[in-house]
């Protein structure tokens, strides 16, 4: 009895600011979270539409498709049929997670035969500016635009105009080049199973 | 009476002005050096991070001073992080919500004013010693110097990087920008000159 005693003495203060700090961070993030997610709405929106610029609105998939992340949880993956004015399937569109140095969302666009990449874009990063975080620069991105729908494969020196499955490395930033391309192999690799198994591509995209 | 009002105007403007100039973070104590090193490429990012240091040095010596007759010598540490921990989360929702260019260019460095060692130095040597009202003048000098400081290098880093301020065209047509001045060297340097400019400043002062 006295040990508590003596621990509350000591310890109440910590005790009663942490829970009252948590009060005031649940009320703030409560005020201000769909704020946030609006702007992320509206960021997803814009960077998909640059991704698929034939596309005129974006149809969710009606379908359970699952990957299995680094730290082998299933994460379940909402994917966009992308389609054109005239309501004909110009590609697909979903959101890739992973970490690098810290956690990073990506958005990732492919074309309607789930063949060709048309590219990706970076939703949330918290890569250390200047370093890590040119993942977002487009000399990088660049090197996707177009790249196949396979094992993509990260080398330190190469060409990066050139596009095939060789992605160069940034250099000072290799963690988060290579979480990109890990993200993006876990991902593709598993959807496009997925989507085959479902019969969602071929028939799917007309 | 009279003379202690005096006294105590002297020491409200005494704890305003020090961080402007005498214990100016940046240039006279050299304390929360990262924050000059890495967000002053350009005058908008600095002024957000100097604005969201001010708020963050405001709240949380607020609530340092209110509580530091309570405050057991051993878990002070664990206090002050908690407290600036708080705010600086709230500050950084606050700029995701309605400055989400801004979050996303500052990126890691908001979430790091925890660990700004400014902060949890006026924490230990003026809030948790003080009252309330030299506490909040002391934080709003101190942030207010350290905004100045990060603006004047952002200022010069972004002029003679793009030859513009605020997006405004200041340098003459023919200017070649100086493209390492947005890189760490250009911070490196500038931060440089302008310590040695200060430390000659004050050498002349004093003699």
């Amino acid at each position: 009895m006295p040990k508590i005693k003596y621990f509350i003495q000591q310890s109440w203060l910590l005790i009663v600011s942490s829970f009252c700090f948590g009060l005031l961070i649940a009320a703030s993030n409560a005020a201000l979270s769909p704020q946030i997610e609006r702007n992320l709405a509206n960021k997803l929106n814009k960077l998909t539409i640059a991704l698929l610029p034939a596309a005129k609105q974006f149809i969710p998939l009606d379908a359970d498709i699952e990957v299995q992340i680094a730290s082998g949880k299933k994460e379940k993956v909402k994917i966009y049929k992308a389609l054109s004015d005239t309501e004909q399937c110009v590609g697909w569109s979903f959101n890739a997670s992973g970490k690098g140095f810290s956690n990073m969302k990506l958005v990732v666009a492919v074309d309607k035969n789930f063949e060709k990449l048309t590219g990706f874009d970076v939703l949330v990063c918290n890569e250390t500016p200047g370093f890590g975080d040119q993942i977002k620069m487009s000399y990088f991105r660049s090197q996707f635009a177009g790249a196949p729908v396979e094992e993509l494969t990260l080398v330190k020196t190469g060409d990066p105009t050139k596009i095939d499955s060789e992605i160069v490395a940034i250099t000072g930033a290799t963690i988060s080049s290579e979480a990109v391309v890990n993200i993006l192999n876990t991902f593709l690799d598993s959807i496009k199973k997925q989507m085959k198994e479902k019969g969602l591509l071929g028939d799917g995209t007309k | 009476m009279a003379q202690s009002s005096e006294l105590q105007t002297g020491l409200y403007r005494r704890a305003l002005l020090a961080g402007l100039w005498q214990q100016n973070p940046t240039f006279r104590l050299l304390i929360g050096m990262c924050p000059p090193l890495a967000v002053t490429t350009a005058v908008k990012p600095a002024l957000t991070m100097g604005v969201s240091v001010i708020f963050v040095l405001v709240c949380s010596s607020f609530v340092t001073s209110l509580m530091r007759n309570l405050l057991k010598p051993h878990l002070r540490i664990i206090m002050f992080t908690l407290t600036i921990a708080t705010f600086v989360t709230i500050c950084d929702l606050y700029l995701k919500a309605y400055f989400p260019r801004m979050s996303e260019l500052l990126g890691a460095y908001v979430p790091l004013i925890i660990v700004n060692c400014l902060i949890i130095f006026r924490a230990e040597d003026c809030a948790s010693k003080s009252g309330l009202i030299v506490s909040i003048l002391d934080a709003i000098g101190m942030g207010l110097g350290f905004t100045v400081a990060l603006c004047i290098l952002a200022g010069i880093r972004e002029l003679l990087a793009t030859g513009c301020i605020f997006d405004l065209r200041i340098m003459p047509r023919g200017f070649v920008p100086w493209l390492a001045m947005q890189m760490p060297v250009g911070a490196f340097v500038t931060l440089g000159i302008l310590l040695g400019l200060a430390s000659a400043l004050t050498k002349k002062k004093e003699s």
